[in-house]
């Protein structure tokens, strides 16, 4: 074993693939992969404007435990999760089985219930300020007031923010999810549905006992995606109440667009960016876990 | 007939021969009725929108209603006028032009190498992008900002153009339509002595173009959409995006109206894309995330 053999083992093949690959991967590199490191590097300096000053080891970190609103900042986040568990993880499913459940416009229904996806994120929470408005003109409240019921005051209720951002969420997210769902239920076998009718299966037993088993392993990639996505809340809370009232719905990428466009300060930024990035890779090695035992 | 339909049902916990029975019939009208109250409940904010803007601000603010009295077009010409809003719209399609141009190149052949070629040791750039699927690229924005900084290279198109060419989700989509192309045709041009560039050119790319459409309207509506990169790179240069212009318009002390006027216009253009391509999206999107 020496250099010849090392190669003769390296042949043209590899070195064509590296090269055609290379402007991509340095893409990747610059855009995705670099970033991650750079944010580990920031986090550890102080910083003016751009320039890095000088190594301060984990003081950001500390100085950012210690910051209230990154404690509350961390207890919304989880706040957050519960609410998308409770609304956005079950509404597609109940959405695929309906809507698999009808022959009637079935392809109108699922464009419509796609429709939300596509609209721009920032345009969508604008238009939900509106539905939300408080006083008479708030569209929920004009629907409210035709059942006779008083105007409510919505995302100024601290109760109520996070539950109704995640709402507006599941609003935009949920049809892609229902259409996944949806195709996965017409992989099933039809004859699976037909060997329940004849052991007297009934229609809601076979929706719990052939549709929702089949929607299991897929619902399980759903969660914890799901999860990942709640920390990349930003415009809701950003456009509807500034993270507000009294930081009740302020998420974790809020802070960081607090500290990177309100104070410049970059390193706590990173600091938090990088608190961000630890827990996901925390829950990526779970979710590899669960979708592992899946394939097995 | 409402019921004839169901003898074509071909998914689904209701069978055919479960209509014959009182009890289903009912169950499948509630199950029709409450389809349409599910299109009300995703398409009323869209809907409302476009109806509010055709208001004035007295009218909105003394008349709580949901359907305006009158259709004033004028309204939304006097908004676009004020806001100049052509050049924003003119800024957006060159983000969205180059942004597409590059997702399609970057992560096509990122895609080739790593389905096709399969250099030794590509598993671990394979490895890395898929971790890069699940820590979302967002959450250290900052840094790649602080990084397109030192490059000099904010208030210019170029980062946004560049960074849809690294989007770890098309690799994967990209990859596996190359893995499902038939073996024996890129074993056929190997015969024939084409190189790899060659046989990506002259056999995968014709017989690419579904997943290519698929990525390129994907891509359109992300770059069409995507605010926080423009905002860190081009606000306060001229060259703000639809999107960039809406936040501060949103922010700034314009009325009700005039803002979802802004929201319309910016949402027109995703509307229609998806009219036009409504079938490949909700394939494409059922389809992708099912294998990815």
């Amino acid at each position: 074993m020496g250099k010849i053999s090392k190669k003769n083992l390296f042949q043209k093949k590899d070195l064509i693939g590296w090269a055609i690959m290379l402007p991509s991967i340095i893409l990747f590199a610059f855009f995705v992969w670099e970033p991650i490191l750079e944010s580990v590097n920031l986090s550890l300096h102080t910083a003016k404007g751009f320039r890095i000053e000088e190594f301060v080891g984990f003081d950001n970190y500390k100085q950012l435990f210690q910051y209230p609103v990154f404690l509350q900042a961390l207890k919304n986040t989880f706040v957050y999760i519960f609410w998308s568990l409770i609304l956005g993880f079950f509404t597609p499913m109940i959405l695929a089985i309906i809507i698999t459940e009808t022959v009637h416009l079935k392809s109108i229904f699922k464009i419509g219930i796609y429709l939300p996806n596509i609209v721009p994120g920032l345009a969508t929470v604008i238009m939900w300020k509106y539905m939300f408005g408080e006083g008479r003109t708030g569209v929920i409240n004009i629907l409210l007031s035709q059942l006779g019921i008083e105007p409510q005051v919505w995302l100024n209720n601290t109760m109520l923010t996070i539950p109704l951002i995640v709402l507006i969420l599941t609003w935009k997210g949920a049809g892609a999810t229902t259409l996944i769902y949806m195709a996965s239920i017409s992989n099933i076998d039809p004859a699976l549905y037909e060997a329940a009718t004849i052991d007297g299966a009934g229609i809601i037993k076979r929706v719990k006992h052939i549709i929702f088993p089949s929607l299991m392993p897929l619902a399980k990639t759903m969660l914890i995606l799901q999860i990942i996505s709640v920390f990349q809340i930003l415009y809701e809370p950003l456009v509807l109440k500034q993270g507000g009232p009294n930081n009740a719905s302020i998420s974790m990428m809020m802070l960081v667009w607090n500290y990177a466009n309100r104070e410049f300060n970059y390193p706590m930024a990173s600091a938090t960016s990088v608190v961000i990035c630890v827990i996901l890779i925390i829950l990526s090695a779970i979710y590899f876990k669960l979708t592992k035992s899946k394939e097995d | 007939m409402f019921f004839d339909k169901y003898g074509k049902k071909e998914d689904g916990a209701i069978r055919f021969y479960d209509l014959h029975s009182m009890k289903t019939k009912i169950l499948a009208v509630t199950i029709f009725i409450m389809c349409i109250l599910i299109m009300i409940v995703t398409l009323f904010p869209v809907v409302w929108s476009f109806l509010a803007s055709f208001r004035t601000i007295k009218d909105f603010n003394n008349n709580p209603a949901i359907i305006p009295e009158k259709f004033n077009f004028k309204l939304f010409a006097s908004t676009w006028k004020e806001l100049k809003f052509s050049r924003n719209y003119m800024n957006s399609l060159i983000v969205v032009i180059g942004s597409v141009i590059s997702a399609i190149i970057f992560n096509g052949i990122l895609a080739y190498s790593l389905s096709i070629i399969k250099p030794k040791g590509h598993k671990v750039v394979l490895g890395l992008v898929m971790w890069s699927l699940l820590i979302p690229p967002m959450t250290s924005m900052v840094a790649l900002f602080v990084n397109i900084n030192k490059l000099h290279l904010t208030q210019s198109y170029i980062p946004l153009w560049l960074m849809l060419g690294a989007n770890a989700f098309y690799v994967i989509l990209f990859k596996q339509f190359f893995e499902n192309l038939p073996k024996e045709l890129i074993e056929a041009a190997k015969l024939d002595g084409a190189g790899y560039m060659q046989t990506f050119i002259k056999i995968i790319v014709p017989l690419s173009k579904s997943i290519v459409m698929v990525i390129v309207i994907f891509s359109i509506n992300a770059a069409w959409s995507d605010f926080l990169m423009p905002y860190l790179v081009l606000n306060g240069s001229g060259k703000e995006t639809v999107m960039v212009r809406l936040f501060s318009f949103q922010g700034s002390n314009a009325t009700a109206v005039e803002v979802l006027r802004a929201v319309v216009f910016s949402i027109i253009p995703p509307i229609l894309l998806f009219f036009i391509f409504s079938k490949q999206i909700t394939e494409g999107a059922a389809t992708g995330a099912l294998k990815g």
